[in-house]
């Protein structure tokens, strides 16, 4: 019983964290039924921005963020503005092109300036656990991405109800045509949105970057982890995301600890393939 | 208030519109009919800013409204209530009047503005917390009409709002419009049902293939012209 208690917790813990990977994955596409490609490639860009205020301000992770968040806002934003915007009524194919050129220039960029070499965030946080039961140990950390992923997606939530940004994301979404009548401008509507969707990857990529080890072409890792969660959970539901997230984490744990360490890739995407059998739109997506 | 000049609008190489010339003077109820296809979408869709015209010009007020986005039109005060409702299926009642009032100038103002649309839809209030997906047909088009008064427009454009309802709906949406046009608001009112149309309207355009082929105060059509200006027979 206490072997699977094990994986459970560790599992759930994990899938928070991915939930907040896949969330700006799962947002670009829900809103303008666009396929990010370098959404790997932002979180490691926040990532690298993270090691370099703790290597040359010391700041930590968790407050560098508040520098971070704002930064990579800017950056979705004017990434929608200047590059994508300008091929999204030619259908999906302009947005994909755009996307993929734009991770491979970020992860040679990358690759340049920080060397392949892997990196890590080493904080306190990371070598600290909670011994449950004296059975078993929960790293800290995980607990952290956790509680940051509960808050990511409740203010998200929040955001979404209750600001009129928020109404207008949904009704560019749900038939763009409308939304312009209403005089919103969807084109500036779909830069905020990418700017929200750059802050959480921002967000998991100093989470990520605290947990694990990264290199500049981990980010293509972390999109197909992303993948994995959004096509779970269902495309564009926020807490469908959320659940993926979750059922991505406990699956890949469970099959490491039954079938061996080497299974967990691969128990993640059986559970991905059974899901999509069983529910082609993802367990809570629309149609 | 709205003056439209030698009108060109293509899809592609499809010619939607050619020369259309009309006009709406401030205060009036301007009907524009005309057979399936004959344009009469495109052209409120064009003086919305959804469709951009190959040549000729739109002025609103004096000023050229050609090329100017949606939502700066709307901005100018000009509001449509598209054809087939089109309400944010993903919003409440409320929320979806709300974003109606998305724009800077009407947000100010959007206790008010509510305040009357409940006052016309008295209905729309007792809905408020439902979805937009969960209101029937005749709903549906209270609450786009309502959605489109929310930002407060000086013109108010209707495609098609007798579509698929009930006649008794109809008539009620008619009292509305006529009582929205009372209250000071300009309206064109794009419509397949003939009779209501005409008897609503003080000047009405008929088009047939994109082109204007009547003009003029409805109660002096006859039913023989009005016939001839539809389908050419």
């Amino acid at each position: 019983m206490l072997t699977f208690l094990e994986p459970l917790i560790n599992g759930i813990l994990l899938g928070g964290l991915y939930a907040v990977i896949a969330i700006g994955l799962s947002m670009v596409f829900g809103i303008m039924r666009q396929v990010n490609l370098a959404h790997g490639e932002l979180m490691i860009l926040s990532s690298y921005f993270t090691m370099f205020f703790l290597q040359v301000l010391g700041l930590h992770p968790l407050l560098a963020l508040f520098l971070i968040i704002p930064l990579m806002f800017f950056v979705g934003y004017l990434l929608q503005i200047f590059l994508f915007n300008r091929g999204m009524q030619r259908g999906m194919e302009p947005f994909l092109m755009i996307s993929f050129g734009l991770s491979i220039i970020l992860q040679n960029v990358l690759l340049l300036i920080f060397t392949p070499d892997a990196r890590s965030l080493k904080t306190a946080l990371v070598i600290k656990s909670i011994n449950v039961f004296g059975f078993f140990h929960i790293p800290l950390i995980y607990l952290v991405n956790f509680a940051v992923g509960i808050l990511v997606f409740g203010l998200l939530q929040q955001f979404m109800k209750r600001t009129y940004l928020g109404w207008a994301i949904n009704a560019s979404a749900d038939n763009v045509n409308a939304a312009k009548l209403m005089g919103i401008n969807t084109k500036k509507v779909y830069a905020y949105a990418m700017g929200i969707a750059a802050v959480t990857a921002a967000i998991s990529g100093a989470l990520v970057g605290m947990t694990f080890t990264f290199y500049p072409h981990s980010g293509t890792q972390y999109l197909i982890i992303a993948f994995g969660v959004v096509i779970i959970g269902g495309l564009g539901s926020l807490p469908g995301t959320f659940i993926g997230g979750l059922v991505l984490g406990v699956s890949q744990l469970f099959g490491g600890r039954i079938l061996g360490p080497g299974f967990q890739l691969l128990s993640g995407y059986m559970i991905l393939l059974i899901v999509l059998t069983i529910r082609p739109h993802g367990i809570l997506g629309r149609r | 208030m709205l003056e439209i000049r030698n009108l060109d609008v293509c899809y592609g190489e499809l010619q939607a519109l050619s020369g259309i010339t009309l006009d709406v003077e401030r205060g009036r109820i301007v009907s524009i009919l005309g057979a399936n296809g004959a344009g009469k979408s495109t052209l409120l869709e064009t003086i919305a800013g959804l469709l951009k015209p190959r040549s000729g010009s739109i002025r609103l007020n004096g000023k050229t409204i050609n090329h100017l986005e949606p939502h700066d039109i709307v901005k100018l005060g000009v509001s449509l209530v598209p054809q087939g409702r089109q309400i944010f299926s993903n919003l409440t009642v409320l929320k979806n009047l709300l974003i109606g009032s998305y724009t800077r100038l009407a947000r100010k103002s959007k206790k008010k503005a509510l305040e009357n649309v409940f006052n016309l839809f008295p209905h729309l209030k007792e809905r408020m917390h439902q979805m937009g997906a969960d209101l029937s047909g005749g709903e549906q088009q209270m609450l786009a009409i309502g959605r489109a008064l929310m930002s407060q427009p000086r013109l108010i454009l209707f495609d098609e709002i007798s579509l698929g309802l009930s006649p008794l709906v109809i008539k009620m949406l008619y009292l509305t419009v006529k009582r929205i046009n009372q209250e000071g608001m300009t309206v064109v009112l794009v419509e397949q049902d003939v009779k209501r149309s005409l008897k609503t309207a003080s000047l009405a355009y008929i088009l047939q293939e994109g082109k204007v082929s009547l003009k003029g105060d409805p109660k002096n059509f006859t039913e023989d012209e009005v016939r001839r200006a539809y389908f050419s027979l």
